[in-house]
Protein backbone atom coordinates (compact mmCIF):
# COMPACT_ATOMS: atom_id res chain seq x y z
CA UNK A 1 0.00 0.00 0.00
CA UNK A 2 1.52 3.40 -1.04
CA UNK A 3 2.04 5.85 1.42
CA UNK A 4 -0.86 8.31 1.00
CA UNK A 5 -3.22 5.67 0.57
CA UNK A 6 -2.23 4.40 3.99
CA UNK A 7 -2.72 8.12 5.67
CA UNK A 8 -5.44 8.71 3.76
CA UNK A 9 -7.40 4.97 5.45
CA UNK A 10 -5.68 6.20 8.96
CA UNK A 11 -7.09 9.66 8.84
CA UNK A 12 -10.56 8.08 8.04
CA UNK A 13 -10.21 5.35 10.72
CA UNK A 14 -9.61 8.39 12.94
CA UNK A 15 -12.37 10.58 11.90
CA UNK A 16 -14.67 7.48 12.40
CA UNK A 17 -13.19 7.28 15.75
CA UNK A 18 -13.83 10.60 16.70
CA UNK A 19 -17.57 10.08 15.12
CA UNK A 20 -18.05 7.43 17.51
CA UNK A 21 -16.82 9.18 20.88
CA UNK A 22 -18.97 12.08 19.81
CA UNK A 23 -21.76 9.42 19.89
CA UNK A 24 -21.04 8.05 23.11
CA UNK A 25 -21.28 11.61 24.26
CA UNK A 26 -24.98 12.11 23.22
CA UNK A 27 -25.81 8.92 25.43
CA UNK A 28 -23.99 10.00 28.44
CA UNK A 29 -25.54 13.67 28.39
CA UNK A 30 -29.01 11.71 28.54
CA UNK A 31 -27.22 9.56 31.59
CA UNK A 32 -26.46 13.11 33.45
CA UNK A 33 -30.09 14.19 32.75
CA UNK A 34 -31.08 10.68 34.35
CA UNK A 35 -28.86 11.37 37.01
CA UNK A 36 -30.19 14.93 37.40
CA UNK A 37 -33.83 13.95 37.72
CA UNK A 38 -33.08 11.34 40.14
CA UNK A 39 -30.62 13.36 42.01
CA UNK A 40 -28.17 10.94 42.11
CA UNK A 41 -25.20 13.19 42.41
CA UNK A 42 -22.29 10.21 42.08
CA UNK A 43 -23.38 9.50 38.84
CA UNK A 44 -23.66 12.51 37.50
CA UNK A 45 -20.38 13.19 38.50
CA UNK A 46 -19.27 10.16 37.07
CA UNK A 47 -20.74 10.68 33.54
CA UNK A 48 -18.84 14.17 33.58
CA UNK A 49 -15.52 12.36 34.58
CA UNK A 50 -16.47 10.23 31.14
CA UNK A 51 -17.34 12.81 29.46
CA UNK A 52 -14.23 15.19 29.71
CA UNK A 53 -11.97 11.76 29.14
CA UNK A 54 -13.26 10.88 26.05
CA UNK A 55 -13.38 14.65 24.76
CA UNK A 56 -9.63 14.19 25.68
CA UNK A 57 -9.35 11.51 24.19
CA UNK A 58 -11.43 12.93 20.63
CA UNK A 59 -8.61 15.67 20.72
CA UNK A 60 -5.95 13.50 21.02
CA UNK A 61 -7.09 11.65 17.81
CA UNK A 62 -7.16 15.16 16.41
CA UNK A 63 -3.27 15.20 16.54
CA UNK A 64 -2.65 11.97 14.16
CA UNK A 65 -4.92 13.32 11.37
CA UNK A 66 -2.79 14.98 8.32
CA UNK A 67 -3.07 18.32 7.83
CA UNK B 1 -4.13 20.15 -35.74
CA UNK B 2 -0.49 19.38 -37.48
CA UNK B 3 1.16 16.59 -36.88
CA UNK B 4 2.83 15.55 -33.69
CA UNK B 5 0.65 17.32 -31.74
CA UNK B 6 -1.04 15.82 -28.57
CA UNK B 7 -4.57 16.29 -28.41
CA UNK B 8 -5.67 18.78 -26.01
CA UNK B 9 -8.12 17.04 -22.84
CA UNK B 10 -11.04 19.25 -22.31
CA UNK B 11 -12.60 17.90 -19.18
CA UNK B 12 -16.05 16.76 -19.20
CA UNK B 13 -18.50 18.30 -17.02
CA UNK B 14 -20.59 15.54 -15.08
CA UNK B 15 -24.35 15.72 -16.07
CA UNK B 16 -25.79 17.27 -13.03
CA UNK B 17 -23.31 20.41 -13.89
CA UNK B 18 -24.51 20.44 -17.31
CA UNK B 19 -28.18 19.69 -15.93
CA UNK B 20 -27.69 22.69 -12.98
CA UNK B 21 -25.16 25.16 -14.27
CA UNK B 22 -24.75 27.27 -11.61
CA UNK B 23 -21.94 27.97 -9.36
CA UNK B 24 -21.74 29.19 -6.31
CA UNK B 25 -19.39 32.53 -5.57
CA UNK B 26 -17.04 30.24 -3.08
CA UNK B 27 -17.51 26.69 -3.39
CA UNK B 28 -15.66 25.48 -0.17
CA UNK B 29 -14.84 22.12 0.45
CA UNK B 30 -14.86 20.86 4.39
CA UNK B 31 -11.36 18.96 4.54
CA UNK B 32 -11.45 15.57 6.89
CA UNK B 33 -9.48 17.50 9.86
CA UNK B 34 -11.73 20.52 9.93
CA UNK B 35 -14.28 18.25 10.20
CA UNK B 36 -13.21 16.48 12.95
CA UNK B 37 -12.66 19.48 14.63
CA UNK B 38 -16.17 20.23 14.61
CA UNK B 39 -16.73 17.09 15.92
CA UNK B 40 -14.37 17.74 18.44
CA UNK B 41 -15.34 20.78 19.54
CA UNK B 42 -18.81 19.39 19.56
CA UNK B 43 -17.40 16.19 21.87
CA UNK B 44 -15.43 19.47 24.03
CA UNK B 45 -19.60 21.04 24.15
CA UNK B 46 -21.25 18.12 25.77
CA UNK B 47 -18.24 17.51 27.97
CA UNK B 48 -18.99 20.89 29.46
CA UNK B 49 -22.15 19.71 29.45
CA UNK B 50 -21.87 17.13 31.19
CA UNK B 51 -19.86 18.69 34.20
CA UNK B 52 -22.36 21.73 33.87
CA UNK B 53 -25.07 19.55 34.87
CA UNK B 54 -22.98 17.70 37.64
CA UNK B 55 -22.37 20.75 39.06
CA UNK B 56 -26.13 21.84 38.95
CA UNK B 57 -26.71 18.50 40.27
CA UNK B 58 -24.57 18.82 43.39
CA UNK B 59 -25.24 22.16 44.25
CA UNK B 60 -29.00 22.53 43.89
CA UNK B 61 -31.36 22.48 46.81
CA UNK B 62 -34.47 20.25 46.82
CA UNK B 63 -37.29 21.94 48.65
CA UNK B 64 -38.24 18.40 51.15
CA UNK B 65 -40.74 20.79 52.62
CA UNK B 66 -42.76 22.29 55.26
CA UNK B 67 -44.80 21.59 58.01
CA UNK B 68 -48.08 22.18 56.78
CA UNK B 69 -51.75 21.36 57.57
CA UNK B 70 -53.38 18.60 54.69
CA UNK B 71 -57.14 17.45 55.99
CA UNK B 72 -59.07 16.27 59.14
CA UNK B 73 -58.13 12.10 59.68
CA UNK B 74 -62.13 12.20 60.13
CA UNK B 75 -62.09 13.63 56.53
CA UNK B 76 -60.62 10.40 55.29
CA UNK B 77 -61.99 6.86 54.78
CA UNK B 78 -60.23 4.03 55.20
CA UNK B 79 -59.26 2.81 51.74
CA UNK B 80 -59.47 5.91 50.75
CA UNK B 81 -57.15 8.52 48.62
CA UNK B 82 -57.06 12.21 48.95
CA UNK B 83 -54.74 14.12 46.22
CA UNK B 84 -53.08 17.59 47.39
CA UNK B 85 -49.66 19.17 46.17
CA UNK B 86 -46.67 18.79 48.17
CA UNK B 87 -44.41 20.78 49.21
CA UNK B 88 -45.34 23.15 46.61
CA UNK B 89 -48.09 23.93 44.18
CA UNK B 90 -46.46 21.69 41.09
CA UNK B 91 -45.92 18.92 43.18
CA UNK B 92 -48.37 16.31 43.37
CA UNK B 93 -48.99 14.15 46.49
CA UNK B 94 -51.53 11.46 47.54
CA UNK B 95 -52.13 10.50 50.98
CA UNK B 96 -54.48 7.40 52.13
CA UNK B 97 -55.76 6.28 55.10
CA UNK B 98 -54.76 1.82 55.31
CA UNK B 99 -56.58 1.70 58.48
CA UNK B 100 -58.25 3.83 61.43
CA UNK B 101 -54.92 4.53 62.52
CA UNK B 102 -52.09 4.29 60.29
CA UNK B 103 -52.38 7.23 57.37
CA UNK B 104 -49.42 7.07 54.60
CA UNK B 105 -48.62 9.53 51.96
CA UNK B 106 -45.78 9.59 49.00
CA UNK B 107 -44.96 12.22 46.26
CA UNK B 108 -47.49 10.97 43.27
CA UNK B 109 -44.39 11.09 40.75
CA UNK B 110 -43.41 7.45 39.76
CA UNK B 111 -39.54 7.69 40.63
CA UNK B 112 -39.74 5.27 36.64
CA UNK B 113 -40.58 8.25 34.43
CA UNK B 114 -42.53 11.24 36.61
CA UNK B 115 -46.19 9.57 35.34
CA UNK B 116 -48.68 9.77 38.60
CA UNK B 117 -49.52 6.82 40.27
CA UNK B 118 -52.64 5.68 41.85
CA UNK B 119 -53.22 3.52 44.80
CA UNK B 120 -55.24 0.28 44.36
CA UNK B 121 -57.13 -0.71 47.86
CA UNK B 122 -57.78 -4.42 46.41
CA UNK B 123 -53.98 -4.85 45.87
CA UNK B 124 -52.98 -2.58 48.54
CA UNK B 125 -50.17 -1.17 46.18
CA UNK B 126 -49.50 1.98 44.57
CA UNK B 127 -50.12 1.61 40.62
CA UNK B 128 -47.95 3.70 38.09
CA UNK B 129 -50.27 2.93 34.85
CA UNK B 130 -47.61 4.35 32.42
CA UNK B 131 -45.53 1.13 32.81
CA UNK B 132 -46.61 -1.09 34.72
CA UNK B 133 -44.75 -0.08 37.60
CA UNK B 134 -46.20 -1.39 41.44
CA UNK B 135 -44.84 -0.05 44.72
CA UNK B 136 -45.89 -1.53 48.70
CA UNK B 137 -48.82 0.91 49.89
CA UNK B 138 -47.11 0.91 53.71
CA UNK B 139 -43.20 1.78 52.22
CA UNK B 140 -43.76 2.94 48.97
CA UNK B 141 -40.86 0.28 48.48
CA UNK B 142 -40.99 -1.42 44.59
CA UNK B 143 -43.06 -4.75 43.83
CA UNK B 144 -42.74 -4.56 40.46
CA UNK B 145 -42.11 -2.90 36.94
CA UNK B 146 -39.30 -1.33 35.54
CA UNK B 147 -38.68 2.01 39.14
CA UNK B 148 -35.59 0.79 40.85
CA UNK B 149 -36.56 3.93 43.60
CA UNK B 150 -38.96 3.80 46.06
CA UNK B 151 -41.46 6.33 46.15
CA UNK B 152 -40.70 10.42 48.06
CA UNK B 153 -42.59 9.23 51.05
CA UNK B 154 -44.06 12.11 53.04
CA UNK B 155 -43.86 12.31 56.70
CA UNK B 156 -47.17 12.59 58.29
CA UNK B 157 -48.37 13.42 61.68
CA UNK B 158 -51.99 13.29 63.57
CA UNK B 159 -52.19 15.83 65.95
CA UNK B 160 -54.29 16.03 68.79
CA UNK B 161 -57.06 18.26 67.11
CA UNK B 162 -57.40 15.07 64.77
CA UNK B 163 -55.82 17.34 61.78
CA UNK B 164 -53.13 15.58 59.43
CA UNK B 165 -50.28 17.44 58.87
CA UNK B 166 -47.24 16.80 56.48
CA UNK B 167 -43.69 17.00 58.24
CA UNK B 168 -41.66 17.37 55.19
CA UNK B 169 -40.65 14.80 52.04
CA UNK B 170 -37.92 12.49 51.42
CA UNK B 171 -36.08 12.49 48.02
Amino acid sequence: MRTSERARRTSSAVVLYVIILVAFQVFLITVAVEAFQTDTESLAWATAAVSVTLFAAAAAFLRYLRP
Amino acid sequence: MTEGQTPIEVPVAPPWKRDFPYQALSEEEVTRREFARYLVLGAGTFAVANVGIAAWTQLRTINTGEPRAILPLADVAVGEPHLFRYPGDADPAILVRLSDTDVVAFSQKCTHLGCVVYYEPDQQRWHCPCHEGNFEAQTGAVISGPPTRPLGRIDLEVRTDGMIWALGRHT
